[in-house]
């Protein structure tokens, strides 16, 4: 049985692959978000415990390689308060979006993804494909909300929403490739996609 | 629910406290490490684009490629002997300010840096650069080009940092208006996705008068940027309901930002104790 470590040994290789993925200049560089569309379609594989530790990974190394670096916001707020001309640091943290944010949106949504393992199973992708772009598209809105409620103004410029659909679409377009990979995975080592109460059963062939 | 899936849940909701209580220390070395490991693919990435640009683009003509360097090899001279002069001036400056017994300000230090990678496909405005804390950065340093600010530093790897560019919400710079006594804070727009988004310059007076073009510098006031960094131009002027608020357009082109300067501010030197 390696389904379980190659699916995460392939969630490591795609933030590799991302940093080689351009993005669309006309849709304010949106591109494949590869490791979150790929743990979408592995939350579709894999039982609840492996759906979490695959949100824990994706959502700790994304969170560690894209969100800025963390400041030692008390300290230098502080300074800042005595020096500086209005009492308004110059150094914030991001906007109160600390690291961990994605690891519980992940979970959140591949709980969600769940729900469509039965069709998973039987090989259906139509459904499937478009809650990996719906879950993609709700990821990037949940982030852009949290920002907005932390930081206190409600901004949605078109470019915000240009960006999360072509985001989404590009999710939609990438995940049959990936849920044929996760197929072909299953079959390579005998895994038996499972729902809960053993009531379906799929082994992969 | 399965036994396993409730020991699951608690498991993961341990880990995920415990990454939220993370200090900042921990937190950047996580950063940074993620980061160090990811820089070698970051790098080969960036040459691979490079190579395609280069691939993709047409063939030089010999001659103006000889031209070009001719102008060039000019330019060299012209600015050493500007260098030179320069260095004449700043040892006189020094030698006068040792005579008036007077506190020399803070130098800057500079390492000069390349971006290696300017899009970021997330909500930060980000860029990286190929210099990192084995080359003397550290975070939350200014990034400057000959044009003005361009951010500062945040995350570092070995040889590689990110800058958190002035057009990200993120980055506030106490900034004021040339020819006004009027000064706030300056910073990007939320998700500025586009190529150059405009800054706001906040918490002016209401009643303030501020003409479209006026320059904006850095105060040096706010604890990160030293004084007198150009920022931006002001566009226009508005009220908002309390203050009024300045919008600027950044003096610097971060979409043809090929290589940057990263601050190192020096402390000023003691003067010597007097017996």
């Amino acid at each position: 049985m390696f389904f379980y470590p190659v699916t995460i040994l392939l969630l490591l290789l795609t933030f590799v692959v991302q940093e080689f993925l351009p993005g669309i200049a006309l849709a304010h560089h949106a591109t494949l978000l590869l490791p979150p569309v790929y743990f979408f379609t592995a939350a579709v594989a894999v039982p609840f415990p492996m759906m979490l530790l695959l949100s824990f990974i994706t959502g700790l190394i994304w969170d560690a390689r894209h969100l800025p670096g963390a400041v030692r916001i008390v300290e230098n707020s502080a300074d800042s308060l005595l020096s500086g001309p209005l009492g308004m640091p110059e150094i914030v943290s991001g906007g109160g979006f600390g690291m961990g944010i994605s690891i519980l949106i992940f979970a959140l949504l591949g709980t969600f993804l769940q729900g469509v393992r039965p069709l998973f199973k039987r090989g259906r992708v139509e459904l499937p494909v478009l809650l990996v772009g719906f879950t993609t598209f709700a990821w990037l809105l949940l982030e852009y909300l949290i920002q907005t409620f932390l930081r206190g103004s409600l901004f949605f410029p078109t470019a915000v929403w240009t960006k999360m659909i072509t985001d989404a679409m590009l999710a939609m377009l990438a995940s049959p490739l990936l849920f044929l990979l996760l197929y072909s995975l299953a079959g390579l080592s005998r895994y038996e996609i499972k729902y809960d109460g053993l009531r379906y059963s799929f082994d992969g062939r | 629910m399965k036994k396993l899936n409730i020991l699951a849940l608690l498991i993961f909701a341990a880990a995920v406290v415990s990454v939220f209580t993370l200090d900042t220390p921990t937190t950047r070395e996580i950063q940074s490490k993620v980061m160090a490991v990811l820089s070698p693919f970051i790098h080969s990435s960036t040459a691979i684009e490079e190579g395609i640009t280069t691939a993709s683009a047409p063939t030089l003509d010999p001659r103006e490629l000889k031209r070009d360097n001719e102008r060039l090899q000019i330019e060299v001279e012209r600015l050493r002997i500007i260098s030179q002069k320069y260095t004449q001036t700043l040892d006189e400056n020094n030698q006068l300010r040792e005579l008036l017994e007077f506190k020399k300000t803070s130098p800057f230090k500079m390492v000069a840096a390349r971006v290696v990678k300017r899009v970021s496909s997330t909500w930060w405005n980000t860029l990286i650069i190929d210099k990192g804390l084995l080359d003397g950065l550290a975070t939350d340093t200014p990034v400057i080009s000959a044009s003005g600010l361009i951010g500062k530093t945040g995350k570092m790897a070995p040889h590689m940092a990110e800058v958190i560019l002035l057009t990200d919400e993120m980055c506030r710079v106490s900034a004021k208006i040339d020819g006004t006594l009027e000064q706030g804070i300056i910073s990007g727009e939320r998700a500025g996705l586009d190529l150059r988004p405009d800054l706001h310059l906040r918490f002016l007076r209401r009643e303030a008068v501020i003409n479209p073009g006026s320059l904006v510098h850095s105060t040096g006031e706010g604890g990160v940027f030293p004084a007198g960094l150009l920022i931006g131009r002001v566009k226009r002027f508005e009220i908002k309901d309390i203050t009024g608020e300045a919008i600027v357009e950044p003096s610097v082109d971060l979409s043809q930002l090929r290589h940057v300067f990263v601050l190192e501010v020096q402390n000023p030197e003691e003067p010597p104790a007097k017996n």
